[in-house]
This record gives C-alpha cells, structure tokens and sequence, in this order.
C-alpha cells in the first residue's frame, strides 16, 4: 500500500511517515503543492493526506488535480484550521475524509485503514486476527464462526484497537476515538476503563486468550 | 425621546415664554399710555373750567353740566387739591354701569372758593385696549403655530442626511464585508461626519480583518507545533523498552500537551464566536439537537447511573448557526454530566421557547456573577477548562439568547430562551 504524505512541517511529517511504515505501509512525502502536483500525477497511490494550508498554496488544489487523473485514490485532509468551510470544501471536492491537527496518531492511522477497507474491498473485506473475525461492515464480530454480542462503543473500541495492533493507546486517544469533542470529561475515562474490561472480558471468555495488556498509566495494548 | 420632537419642545417653550412677557409688557405700557391720556384730557377740561368760572361767577352754589359730567359747589375756603379715583356711574345711553376716572379739585375767582367733580368716561379706552389684546393674543397663536410647523420642516430638512448616516450605520454590520459609502450632501459639517466615519469604519474593518487572519495564523502557528509534541510523544510511548516510571513520565507530558491543544481550541472558538465569524444561520430543532446528543452520551450516563430524564414534548427553535448550536448542547449537557454525583439526576425540559437543563451536583449554589466568567473555575477539577460556560454564554449572546442560572431544591438550572 503507498501513500503520500503532503504536510509542509517537517518534523510531523517525518512522525507519520514512520509510524505509517511501521504499520507496513510505503510512504512518499512532499511538502509544497508544486512537489505533491509533481508526485500525483507522475505516480498512483492508495491514499493521499493532504495539509490545507501549505507555504505555495492550498491542499485543495492537489485535491481536484488527483480526483481528475486518479479518482480511486482515498484523501484525507489534515488540517489546522478548524473551520467548517475547508472542511465543506474539500469534502465537496471528493476528499474522504477531515482530520484536525493535533490528532492522536492512532486515530490517523484506524482513519486510512477504514478508508483503504472502504475503498479497496467495498468494505467486504473480512478482517481475521487470531480467533476472531470481524465483518466491519455488518458491525458483526465472530468467534469460532458464532457472533460475539458487543455494544455500539465496544464495537468501535475493537476496531480502533484492532486498526492499531500492538500499539500502546492512550486513554485519551481510545476516549477521542469514541466520542471525540466529548472526550475532555474525565468520566470518559471512566468509561473506557470499564468498556475496555468488558471488552476484554467477553472475548477472553469466548476465545480463551487474553488480548489485552495494561500500560501502567497510559492506556492498552491490544496484542494478537 | 426624538431629537425633532426635544427641539421642537425647547423652542415652543421659548418662544412662548416671550411672547407671556411680550405680552404682559405691551397689556401694561398700553394701560399707561392710556391712563396718561385720560389724565391730560382731564387737566386740559380743568383749565378750561377754571378759566370759565375766573369770567363768569356762577349763579347759584351748585352746578351741574347736562351730560353729568361736571359738578361746581362753592365751598367755604379750602386749601388747594387734587385727586384721582375711579368710579361706576349709570349712563343714560348705555343703560348700564360703566366704569369712569373722577377727578376732584379746588378752584377760585377773586374769594370765591369752589370744589369742582370732573368724570371722563372709560369705555372707549377699555375696548380699545379689549381689541387691541385680543388682536395680539390672535397674532401671538398664529405667529406660535406658524413657528412650529416651520421648524418641523426646517430640521426635518436639515437633519435629512444625519438620518441617512444613522440607518446606514444601523444597517452596518462588521465582518460583513460590505462597502460602506454615504452620499454628499452638500452641508459641511454632515460632509465631515460622513468622511469620519467612512474612515472610521474602514479602519475597524480593516483591524477587524487583520485579527481575524491574526487568530486564526496564531492558532496555525500554535496548533502545528502542538501536533508534533504530540505525535513525537506518542511515538516515544510506543517504545517497548521504556519502564513503568519513564512510561508515566512522557504520558503525563503527552496528557499536558493535549490539554494545551483542547484550551487553544477553545480559546480560538471563543475569539471567533466574539469576533461574529460564524455567520450562516438556519432554523434549528433544539429538541431533536439534545435528543441526539444525549443518545451519544447514553453509556457515560449510565456509567454514572445517572437518572435521564426527557420531557421535550413541546417543540423549540432557536435561528443559529447550527456547529454553534452542537457546541453550545454539548458544552451544557457535559457540564451537567462532569459536576454531577454518583446516582445523580439530569433533567431536560422544553417549555414556551424555553430549554431548562437541570442537573444535581457535589457544589452548592454557584456565583451568577462568575458563572459564565473564562477561568472562572469553582471547582478543582482539573479536566475542565474554564470556558465551557463563557462559550455558551457568547454563543447565547450571539443569537439574542439568553442563558440563565439558578439554584433550586438541591439541582443547578441552566435555562435558554430567546431575549424578549
């Protein structure tokens, strides 16, 4: 899977190009608009992150030059401004998604994985780890072929830990991931702690392996 | 109060404040002039009868002239008088009372001593005096009348292009970048207040403009750092080789770095909510709004067992922008869920145009006067940053809402309706 990486500041695009790689995937960076035109159209990715505000330009650009020579390319927009209307604007424009910096990597991450799901494989694909299967677009998990009853939030609380295998995530990013402007309150904290339990629990029941692992203070590991 | 109808109230005060004095002046050097007139009539009749009774001695002691105008009674001597009074007589002709100056004096001829009566009448001169009043009173109110509707005209025509100013002004909004431009009209001093505010408002759109691109760099320039902190510490969390203590060192610098984030963004909305920078607006169902938003929030409630209760039964639509409204529910409703106790209540009530948030919490009353003050923090928490509630109230002032707080049989109210 390739992906180019246009982000004007250096020192975070090098930050998600290795944890990208780490998660296998090939990464190109660019940091102008003139280098990211140069890069769309001489060669074909799977997903585009885009920065709005560059030093020649805006990301928007590079939005309508590769929905015109590669429109299955997944983008998402990261951006700074938090402002609805480059929000509407490059959504209007065909990109997939919006992130706003800062973003919990994590998110980034579980973000372009859903999108290449969506994207590559209509969303058919069937995600298989260990002795779990997950159907994610059914919402439906399975256990040695038998569904596993989950909640909305356990739902996506697997997917999220899933996407970031063997990653630590914070607290704060897992609660983000959930409710995003209503993560700020401690009691989601509260809640993750406890979903996360849960979570754990139902599948150590079912599967006999437990998947989890604490990260004193900080948050979980999913491990398979 | 009008400025016409205050001018006009000060010059008719004037005006007829002078004409009263005019009036009562001209009533009194009329009376004088008048009275003079009569008294030289008289002196002129006394000379003459003196004049009269020095050549020809009168016959008998007691004299009457026809018309009873003059009376002559010899007396035993007297020293020399003369007196004024006024009297009422019967007048043959005029078959009734009317009023008459009376003038009495001494007289002589050789040893004969005589009192003599003069009466002069005084209709003549009263209703001259009666027409000549009444005429100036006449002329006083039609002068009056005259005066007013003539500065009624005359402002209305000089002030014509101050209220042309006043509407473009009121029609003027900041941040709406339109031209702003006023006609000539030819009067230097309005010209002047035209051309000073065209400058005016220039440069306030100018600043305005400026601020707006400086808050939003600032939050670029600040945010972009923010993100590689961030990102730079969650990698380094990735590292398996790091130990409990080193771990909890770089998360609590990680939980640092984001709380930074979330108050920038904070602070960013709430300049920009101050600056009027969300200017779409649209009818919206703060009902369904809430609905919605409690859904979302349905397991941290019950994490808390917390006890939801709903009665939105009776519809309410506020005209705003609608990120707006989703911040200004969010920002209330987890505000009553971060202060509330275990096995609380929240209560969300829909009423006239009005949305009652209740919620029980661990603080007693909190201080109006504070409430809804950034940084204004009652309490320790340290997960809350102080603006929620400045955010609301701005939104609310925004959109001519008001939000109001009150404390009451132990739960904390936060009510929004529109301002009458």
């Amino acid at each position: 899977m390739k992906i180019l990486v246009i982000e004007d500041e250096q020192a975070l695009c090098e930050t998600i190009v290795s944890y990208l790689e780490e998660e296998g995937y090939r990464c190109e960076q660019a940091g102008t608009v003139e280098l990211g035109s140069e890069k769309v159209n001489l060669y074909e990715y799977d997903c585009m992150l885009v920065d709005i505000g560059l030093p020649d330009g805006s990301g928007l650009s590079l939005i309508k030059e590769l929905k015109k020579c590669h429109p299955e390319t997944g983008i998402i927009i990261i951006s700074a401004r938090n402002s609805m209307d480059d929000k509407i604007s490059g959504l209007d424009l065909g990109a997939d998604d919006y992130l706003t910096k800062p973003f919990h990597l994590p998110e980034l991450n579980s973000r372009i994985k859903s999108l290449l799901r969506r994207r590559k494989f209509e969303g058919k694909q069937e995600l298989i780890i260990d002795k779990i299967t997950i159907l994610p677009e059914n919402r439906q998990v399975l256990v040695n072929a038998e569904p596993l009853q989950l909640t909305r939030k356990e739902f996506d609380m697997l997917m999220f830990f899933v996407s970031n295998r063997g990653r630590v995530l914070s607290k704060e990013s897992i609660a983000e991931h959930l409710w995003g402007d209503f993560a700020d309150s401690a009691d989601s904290f509260d809640f993750v702690y406890s979903h996360v339990k849960n979570l754990r629990r139902k599948l150590l029941e079912r599967t006999g392996t437990d998947y989890f692992q604490n990260v004193y203070g900080t948050g979980y590991t999913f491990i398979a | 109060m009008k400025l016409q109808t205050k001018i006009n109230i000060r010059f008719l005060t004037v005006t007829f404040l002078v004409f009263t004095v005019a009036g009562v002046l001209f009533f009194f050097a009329l009376d004088k002039v008048v009275n003079q007139n009569i008294h030289e009539m008289l002196e002129s009749r006394k000379a003459y009868i003196i004049l009269n009774l020095q050549q020809n001695e009168p016959i008998t002691d007691l004299l009457e002239s026809p018309d009873h105008s003059i009376f002559i009674k010899r007396v035993e001597k007297t020293g020399e008088y003369k007196r004024f009074s006024d009297t009422l007589a019967y007048d043959q002709e005029e078959k009734e009372l009317i009023p008459f100056r009376k003038m009495t004096f001494s007289a002589h001829s050789g040893d004969q001593h005589y009192q003599v009566v003069l009466l002069q009448s005084l209709l003549e001169s009263e209703d001259l005096q009666m027409v000549i009043v009444s005429f100036m009173t006449g002329l006083f109110g039609l002068v009056l009348l005259a005066l007013f509707f003539l500065n009624g005209w005359l402002s209305n025509k000089a002030w014509n292009p101050f209220f042309k100013s006043l509407s473009v002004l009121i029609t003027w909004k900041i941040g709406e970048n339109q031209a702003v431009s006023f006609d000539r009209t030819g009067i230097s001093e309005f010209d002047q207040l035209n051309s000073t505010l065209e400058n005016m408002m220039q440069k306030i759109q100018a600043d305005f403009v400026n601020l707006k691109e400086f808050t939003e760099n600032a939050s670029h320039e600040i945010q972009t750092p923010l993100a590689i902190i961030k990102s730079k510490l969650e990698m380094v969390l990735q590292d398996k080789t790091l130990n409990d203590q080193q771990h909890q060192r770089i998360h609590a610098a990680f939980e640092s770095a984001n709380r930074l984030s979330k108050l920038n963004e904070a602070l960013l909305l709430l300049s920009k909510i101050e600056n009027r920078q969300f200017v779409d607006s649209s009818e919206i169902d703060v009902c369904k709004l809430i609905q919605s938003r409690l859904e979302y929030l349905e397991e941290l409630f019950a994490l808390k067992q917390i006890e939801v209760t709903v009665r939105l039964e009776s519809q309410v639509t506020f005209n705003m922008n609608s990120l707006l409204a989703d911040i200004l529910i969010n920002n209330l409703l987890s505000n009553a869920l971060r202060h509330n106790i275990e096995k609380g209540k929240i209560t969300v009530l829909s009423e006239n145009q009005k949305i009652t948030i209740s919620n029980t919490g661990r603080e007693a009353e909190m201080d109006v006067s504070r409430l809804f003050r950034r940084f204004a923090k009652q309490t320790t928490t340290s997960e809350s940053n102080g603006l929620g509630l400045a955010i609301a109230h701005e939104i609310c002032n925004n959109y001519n809402l008001e939000l109001n707080y009150h404390y009451l049989n132990g739960m904390h109210n936060m009510a929004i309706k529109q301002k009458s």
